[in-house]
């Protein structure tokens, strides 16, 4: 089973290709700053600037009786007399009515024990033994953000120390490359979900992407590896050294993102649904991880 | 040959002992798997950082208040240099524990500066109507069609305020009305003068509940020197006009004058009760805060997480789903590509859970979701290092070397390039274990100890494994180890 990628017909292609997902990626950045109602590069989430998540399930037999999200507010509004979050608060009904998620700015504990047993009286009984409530003081998401940028920042000085002592300036300086894109071109996919499903970024996404970070570099390593063997030992040219280099560990490199892809996927079907995104995160950089060391990083290396 | 069985015997001691440590001591699990309620304080101050010092004080403080509020196993932590995590499994309302520890609960006597007297009867009045419109207000709460009710309290409330000469920033009722009392609780304690006498000076706080109504008053016992200031307090406005009042984080709770018969004495036997119209449940909030000490700097409860603890049990079935079937499909996928090989890396995988999970009761790691994740997300990492083996073992065999010859060279030549591969990953996990939030941690453990392992289990066990199978003749015929179909080229 040989493989035969004709990296050098299709340099360009693969180059064209990445360039265009960063501009769309870079276009979601952009698009989100200034043209969303939250005015960042990304919908950060809770955990970041603070607020109310509640998730509880109600107590219904057989069918739960059908609410209006709106009516529902309206009674709220009415019966809780709380201006904190009379304008700015979210309800959404999910699993046929069954389940009940809200968001509002940031409560007491009192207050958000309030709202639930008024909650309760509107659309109860609730099921307390499934409550999954978050209350996040503005104070602490602030520091939470800084602590994540902080890490993302450390981490990849690390990576890029390492790699640049490792390789020569040219690889080094190529496996770096590979590493940003696949990292905007994650941080593009997440700042478009924000835009169009409202998709929220949490701490556990700057995990995503510090883990896609040092996995992305691993694969490149690997490659850039075999490729300098093969410059030592073969006496084919340059670029057919590279395209040979490639081809031989194709397979070893699309297999462990195989193997890596396989247990993500089981998360994101059978796991639970604060891991969803977070999962999915993670998938998109290794499937990006894979193809730019593959394809990207070594076309990046040939000669013209 | 020899040392490989020596290899194999450990392995099977070290699968024993795992199996004996996850029986013995099984694993911890972290509230979002198990249900309960999670708080993080932050230590404020103002200028400066908080020092170690200072962090270890606020520690012990909020660790008594814990102790004395009787909530069973909870779990009391430092978080970077300013925070404190406190955990309370299962179904304890975290509500109580968030009134009784966010308190700084200065305690302070102080005696009743010269002609003050009518000042402070006017605030008193106003104090006195307040907590009526508080009542009300609970009243109208729970009452239907209440706007006109509301309305005649918010109109009391203006009053009270131009009276003051102050008005209140809260945005809603409730609060406008509570943000008033405090007003009113510290304009009574500023016409005060500060001695000496402090809540440093108790040995013991308790509370009973007065014989004379149902409300409830609390009890203060001196030290030695403590009770010797208070009598010298109170001898010294014995029988005058002046009254003694006890302040609370800068707010008076209870004003009281001091009998003539103390005139000479003052009031001795080291104790002293505080009524101050106590519900049952203040009471003894305020007897938990006077027996912890006040703390050394204030503290703002900044995040409570509460999962239900049905949403718990359903979170670990999710991941152990999650979990068995990635290695399952991960084994099917290894299987299929690499026959014999491939159910070598499986055995060295479930070997690697055991590991894990050993490791986890021994440190101990606490198992949360993202930990679980980074479990998870590590079985395919595991498998990572067997691939590049593997690989190798391939390329060797079509070069037409034979089989025990391939293997012994595709762990060496792959040794070094695995090792190297996780470095990177390694690193991003040291990074987040430092930086990162508790959250964020169990993920960092979890995967940082999953890839060690793995080098273990990896290089290791499944050399010593295939090692064992090669014994025997049945096993080494080299369509085992590569598919038929590509076995002619």
């Amino acid at each position: 089973m040989k493989y035969n990628l004709e990296l050098i017909k299709n340099k360009k292609k693969i180059i064209g290709f990445s360039t265009i997902l960063i501009l769309f990626s870079l276009l979601g950045i952009f698009y989100s700053t200034f043209n969303t109602s939250y005015k960042k590069p990304i919908n950060l989430g809770m955990d970041f600037v603070g607020g109310n998540e509640l998730r509880i399930e109600r107590v219904c037999e057989d069918e739960c009786s059908k609410f209006s999200p709106d009516s529902v507010l309206e009674n709220l509004r009415e019966t809780s007399k709380n201006n904190k979050f009379s304008n700015n608060i979210k309800l959404q009904f999910q699993n046929n009515s069954k389940l009940i998620s809200i968001r509002t700015p940031y409560l007491t504990i009192e207050e958000s024990n309030n709202l639930i047993s008024n909650l309760d009286n509107i659309v109860g009984p609730l099921n307390y033994e499934s409550k999954d409530s978050r209350l996040i003081g503005p104070k602490l998401g602030k520091r939470l953000l800084t602590n994540c940028v902080t890490s993302l920042l450390v981490s990849l000085f690390a990576i890029s120390l390492y790699i640049s002592i490792r390789f020569d300036k040219k690889y080094a300086l190529l496996a770096l490359l590979a590493l940003f894109h696949d990292l905007l071109i994650v941080f593009g996919i997440f700042s478009w979900l924000g835009i169009i499903l409202s998709v929220e970024v949490n701490s556990l996404f700057a995990v995503s992407l510090l883990t896609i970070a040092g996995y992305s570099v691993n694969d490149t390593v690997v490659i850039f590896d075999r490729i300098r063997e093969n410059l030592k030992s073969k006496k084919e040219g340059y670029n057919e050294t590279i395209q040979l280099s490639v081809n031989e560990s194709f397979r070893r490199t699309t297999f462990t993102s195989i193997t890596t892809l396989i247990p993500l996927l089981s998360i994101i079907l059978f796991g639970s649904y604060s891991l969803f995104w977070f999962s999915l995160a993670l998938s998109l950089g290794i499937i990006v991880g894979s193809y730019s060391s593959i394809l990207l990083a070594p076309s990046l290396l040939l000669k013209d | 040959m020899k040392r490989r069985q020596g290899w194999l015997f450990f392995i099977i001691f070290l699968l024993t002992f795992s199996v004996y440590l996850l029986i013995n001591y099984p694993l911890q699990l972290g509230l979002d798997l198990q249900g309960g309620s999670q708080l993080t304080l932050q230590i404020i101050k103002e200028e400066g950082k908080v020092t170690r010092d200072e962090l270890e004080a606020v520690n012990s403080v909020i660790d008594k208040r814990v102790n004395n509020l009787g909530v069973s196993e909870s779990n009391l932590q430092t978080l970077g240099a300013d925070q404190l995590i406190l955990e309370l499994p299962g179904e304890q309302n975290p509500l109580v524990a968030s009134r009784v520890l966010g308190k700084t609960a200065l305690l302070e006597f102080r005696t009743q500066k010269e002609g003050t007297s009518s000042d402070l009867k006017s605030l008193q009045l106003q104090r006195l109507s307040i907590k009526e419109l508080i009542e009300q207000y609970s009243f109208a709460e729970k009452s239907q069609n209440n706007d006109n009710f509301l309305k005649a309290i918010q109109d009391d409330l203006k009053n009270i305020e131009q009276e003051l000469n102050y008005s209140s920033t809260s945005n809603d009722l409730y609060g406008k009305l509570i943000e008033i009392k405090k007003y009113v609780d510290k304009e009574i304690a500023n016409l005060f003068t500060k001695t000496d006498l402090s809540g440093r000076d108790l040995i013991n706080a308790g509370r009973r509940q007065e014989q004379t109504n149902s409300n409830w008053e609390v009890l203060l016992t001196f030290s030695n020197s403590g009770g010797e200031k208070f009598a010298e307090i109170t001898k010294s406005i014995a029988g005058t006009n002046q009254l003694l009042a006890i302040i609370l984080d800068g707010e008076s709770i209870s004003e009281a004058s001091v009998g003539n018969q103390f005139a000479s004495t003052g009031i001795t036997g080291g104790s002293a009760t505080i009524s101050g119209n106590f519900s049952a449940e203040n009471a003894r909030e305020l007897e938990v805060q006077l027996k912890g000490g006040s703390l050394p700097l204030p503290i703002e409860i900044v995040e409570t997480n509460t999962i239900g603890a049905m949403l718990g049990s359903k979170n670990i079935l999710k991941s152990l789903y999650a979990a068995i079937s990635g290695l399952i499909f991960v084994g099917i996928f290894m299987i299929f590509n690499y026959r014999i090989l491939g159910f070598v890396s499986v055995l060295s995988l479930v070997l690697y859970g055991f590991f894990n999970l050993a490791i986890y009761s021994l440190i101990p790691v606490t198992l949360t979701l993202p930990g679980i994740s980074g479990l998870i997300l590590s079985i395919g990492m595991a498998v990572d290092a067997n691939i590049l083996i593997f690989e190798r073992i391939r390329e060797e065999l079509y070069d037409g070397n034979t089989l025990t010859r391939s293997i012994d060279s595709g762990f060496q030549r792959a040794n070094s390039s695995i090792v190297d591969g996780h470095i990177t990953t390694l690193l991003s996990c040291f990074v987040l274990f430092l930086l990162g939030t508790n959250f964020v941690k169990g993920f960092a453990a979890t995967l940082g100890i999953g890839v060690l392992i793995s080098l273990f289990t990896s290089l290791n066990c499944s050399k010593t494994i295939l090692r064992f199978f090669t014994t025997y003749q049945s096993l080494r015929q080299k369509n085992l180890y590569l598919p038929r179909n590509n076995f002619s080229n």
